[in-house]
């Protein structure tokens, strides 16, 4: 992120602001495999009673970024962070994947026009005589 | 005698021998019916058109009463007959409550709906609602070929898809088994039917048992834009209507016409719809380095005019192929007229029929209706269950009324009723002639003997020998019947010939003919050659000539040649077609022509400016006055016959020798006769079904 994105942009990592605050109130605590990095607050309490905790994405500001380990952290559902926990994923888990809907990797279910598959025969279609 | 009757209170006066029914119909009173058909036996099976009959205790059948058998009221006052009685609403309404007590309520899940005969009339005459809980009764489904899908527990036993078989088509294949509640339509061995005219029997069910198995579940009846039409797979013209939705024609189904088909159509006419839409030439392609790419319209005229413009005229050869319409052909002949090209030929398979001779000489004079009036007819080099199905039928149709006698000369073939196969080639044809075969004597005898003689006589070498000495034969056979030129008939195969030959389009003086064209460009003497849809003749034998194609489908043409113009097919453009009796029929539009493709003769009139010569019309109407003016014949519309006998007299003025080897088939596949046939996934199904069929021998065999 250059400096003037930073300032004038909101949507991509953090803004000068952000940075200020976690600059001043913020302690590192672990990065996720997709590079964002998480914060908690370093004195104090917040609105909540407990210290806060931040995420700064890398690149785009996309809250399903967040894998699962860290989104239980995050939300104040367990007390520490995968990266002082033996935290594997279940056998049975993809990799995390952000939500990619409005994105040209949304999921089209078949029968979608939009789908990369064939379009299914309508009315109007024929086979065209092409030379061999 | 006419008979005298009183139906719902209105005097009626019904001509002799015609049923209670009928008599009803003419009189304007609509009585519901499901087994009765106008074109088949009586059944009386159905017992729907129930009426009360004065003096009767219980209602009539009225489809199998004949008014003759009527006899007025002891105080000589006329019959009553009434069909609004309660006693007449009551037996409609138990009748219509027994058919439905088995049949299933599955309508929106049937093809039938909204054309089925059961809905409307359940709709009409039936009670409000059904009294009946127990179990449904459920019948097996019957296998009846690829184009007959069949739900037989929907079947209310009419049987008059057997009595199509039996007495139209000619094929006894179909059949009730079972009595009651337990009757059942079935072919038997299910081996499929094997019928020319099979698929009609779905048209003639009044339910959905029998529906469409090629476009099963596709559409609904009142989805559809219907435009009536002509069919051009053979040479009978059938009235047909098309039923498109969108720009796809989804389906073919006759038209009712007493002149031409009655109310049937062949297998080919109405299941060819799968054709339009595949093989489809969707764009001009022109030939670059051996290969044949895409071109814009503007690139492919501009080759193939400029190729016509630089070519001396006496080496650019034109064949007109089967399927094209008067107008293509009349605007080709005349831009090929005015680049001076002699080299002409409209007769594709080289039939030695000439359009000098008078009119007379090359269509069916006795038209199909005059079949009826027949009682000797002459097959020569013919059959005509492949080659013209309906027409077939109507000979059948005569044939079951008795004293008609049928004589072949050709191959033996089994055209449903009794045929007497007198010999193979000419050599019986001469006896005949000559009056030494004792056929002579019953063409003689009879009081309207046809000759008709098919396009395996008349495309030989020998033709014009061939058709000279049945020109004899017609004319001995005719003497003194004032039968005009009505005892000689020849047969076409294909649309498209008929209007060729009206237009006069046969070489001009010193020109080739479709054989002499494709000899000399096999020997480079032929610059370029333009086929107007013609496929049928040996592409690997022009040589290396400039091959011009217009045409709606890629099949031989397409492939051999080096600018395609794609063009519409008989769906998709109003164009006229002169049927075997020389009727004059017009096409019309049901769809657009897919992708770049244009109407034949706008394409025509585009490359005419390229080739440095413009045809002079802007527009169909100017250029139908124009074709009107040279063949004033093009514009009776709808008639027939009453052709000049100079005709014939001039053909069989017509000399030569005739070889002795046999008449052959002009159609060795009934299913693949034209480009758009080829084209189809059903056709080529149905081809293989009967090439098998063909081999494997019956059961009982």
């Amino acid at each position: 992120m250059g400096i003037f994105s930073e300032i004038f942009s909101w949507w991509g990592g953090n803004t000068w602001g952000t940075r200020v605050t976690i600059w001043r109130q913020g302690r590192e605590v672990g990065r996720d495999e997709l590079g964002n990095r998480y914060y908690i607050q370093k004195r104090g309490v917040g609105p909540l009673g407990v210290p806060r905790r931040w995420v700064i994405y890398k690149d785009l500001a996309e809250a399903s970024k967040v894998p699962p380990e860290w989104h239980g952290w995050l939300h104040y559902t367990v007390d520490s962070p995968p990266t002082e926990e033996s935290y594997t994923p279940r056998p049975w888990q993809l990799p995390h994947r952000m939500n990619m809907t409005g994105t040209g990797d949304a999921y089209r279910p078949s029968g979608s026009i939009l789908a990369k598959s064939t379009r299914p025969r309508a009315t109007g279609d024929y086979k065209p005589w092409r030379p061999s | 005698m006419p008979k005298q009757l009183i139906i719902d209170g209105k005097a009626f006066e019904a001509e002799d021998g015609i049923t209670v029914l009928q008599a009803c119909e003419q009189a304007g009173v609509e009585i519901p019916r499901f087994c009765y058909h106008e074109r088949l036996t009586i059944a009386g099976n159905c017992r729907m058109c129930l009426v009360e009959v004065q003096g009767m205790p219980k209602p009539v059948a009225s489809c199998a009463m004949g008014v003759s058998d009527l006899p007025p009221n002891r105080d000589g006052t006329p019959k009553q007959i009434m069909t609004r009685t309660p006693m007449v609403k009551k037996a409609r309404e138990g009748v219509m409550e027994f058919l439905l007590v088995n049949h299933p309520l599955d309508c929106p899940i049937c093809d039938q709906g909204g054309e089925c005969d059961l809905q409307d009339q359940a709709m009409a005459y039936g009670s409000g609602g059904s009294r009946y809980d127990e179990n449904k009764r459920a019948v097996e489904e019957k296998y009846l070929g690829p184009l007959i899908k069949t739900a037989m527990t929907r079947c209310i036993q009419c049987t008059r898809c057997v009595r199509f078989m039996t007495e139209i088509a000619g094929v006894e294949e179909l059949g009730a088994i079972g009595r009651g509640e337990d009757m059942e339509i079935t072919t038997y061995l299910e081996r499929g039917m094997i019928s020319e005219m099979s698929a009609n029997v779905v048209d003639l069910c009044p339910v959905g048992a029998l529906t469409h198995r090629p476009w099963a579940f596709s559409a609904r009846p009142w989805e559809m834009r219907k435009t009536e039409s002509i069919d051009v797979m053979d040479g009978v013209g059938s009235s047909i209507r098309i039923d498109a939705r969108g720009s796809e024609v989804m389906r073919i189904l006759p038209r009712n016409n007493d002149l031409v088909n009655e109310e049937w159509i062949s297998d080919k006419t109405r299941h060819v719809a799968d054709g339009l839409r595949t093989q489809r030439l969707d764009q001009p392609y022109v030939r670059r380095n051996g290969r044949l790419e895409p071109a814009s319209w503007d690139e492919a005229l501009a080759a193939a005019g400029m190729r016509l413009k630089d070519t001396p005229s006496q080496r650019i050869g034109t064949i007109v192929g089967d399927l094209a319409g008067a107008e293509e052909m009349f605007a080709l002949a005349d831009l090929m007229g005015r680049l001076g090209s002699r080299n002409i030929d409209c007769r594709q398979d080289g039939a030695k029929l000439d359009p000098a001779l008078g009119r007379a000489s090359y269509v069916f004079n006795a038209t199909i209706e005059g079949i009826e009036k027949a009682d000797a007819i002459l097959l020569v080099g013919t059959n005509p269950r492949l080659e013209a199905a309906v027409l077939n039928s109507r000979i059948r149709k005569r044939w079951r009324q008795g004293g008609l006698k049928v004589g072949l000369i050709g191959a033996p073939v089994d055209l449903t009723y009794a045929c007497e196969h007198l010999g193979a080639g000419p050599q019986t044809l001469v006896e005949v002639a000559e009056g030494r075969h004792p056929f002579a004597k019953v063409l003689a005898e009879a009081k309207h003997p046809l000759v008709i003689v098919g396009q395996a006589a008349a495309r030989r070498a020998d033709g014009a020998a061939v058709l000279a000495t049945v020109a004899k034969i017609a004319l001995a056979a005719s003497q003194g019947k004032d039968m005009g030129a009505t005892a000689f008939n020849v047969l076409h195969t294909v649309g498209g010939r008929v209007a060729g030959l009206d237009l006069g389009i046969v070489p001009g003086e010193g020109g080739m003919d479709t054989g002499g064209m494709v000899a000399a460009a096999g020997a480079g003497k032929l610059g370029v050659l333009f086929l107007l849809g013609a496929d049928e003749i040996d592409m690997t034998k022009l040589g290396s000539a400039f091959v011009i194609y217009l045409g709606s489908h890629g099949d031989a043409g397409a492939h051999r040649a080096d600018v395609i113009l794609p063009g519409a097919a008989y769906t998709e453009k109003s164009a006229t077609y002169v049927n075997t009796e020389g009727r004059v029929q017009m096409t019309h539009k049901a769809a657009f022509p897919p992708g770049a493709a244009k109407e034949d003769w706008t394409i025509v009139r585009a490359l005419s400016e390229q080739a440095g010569n413009k045809l002079p019309y802007d527009n169909v109407t100017v250029l139908r006055k124009a074709m009107y003016e040279k063949a004033p014949r093009l514009a009776w519309m709808a008639g027939a016959g009453a052709e000049n006998v100079s005709g014939v007299e001039k053909a069989a003025a017509r000399g030569g020798q005739m070889a002795n080897d046999a008449f052959g088939a002009v159609i060795t596949d009934f299913y693949l006769t034209n480009p758009i046939a080829r084209a189809s996934a059903v056709m080529a199904e149905l081809s293989a079904i009967k090439r098998n069929a063909a081999a494997r021998p019956a059961a009982a065999e």
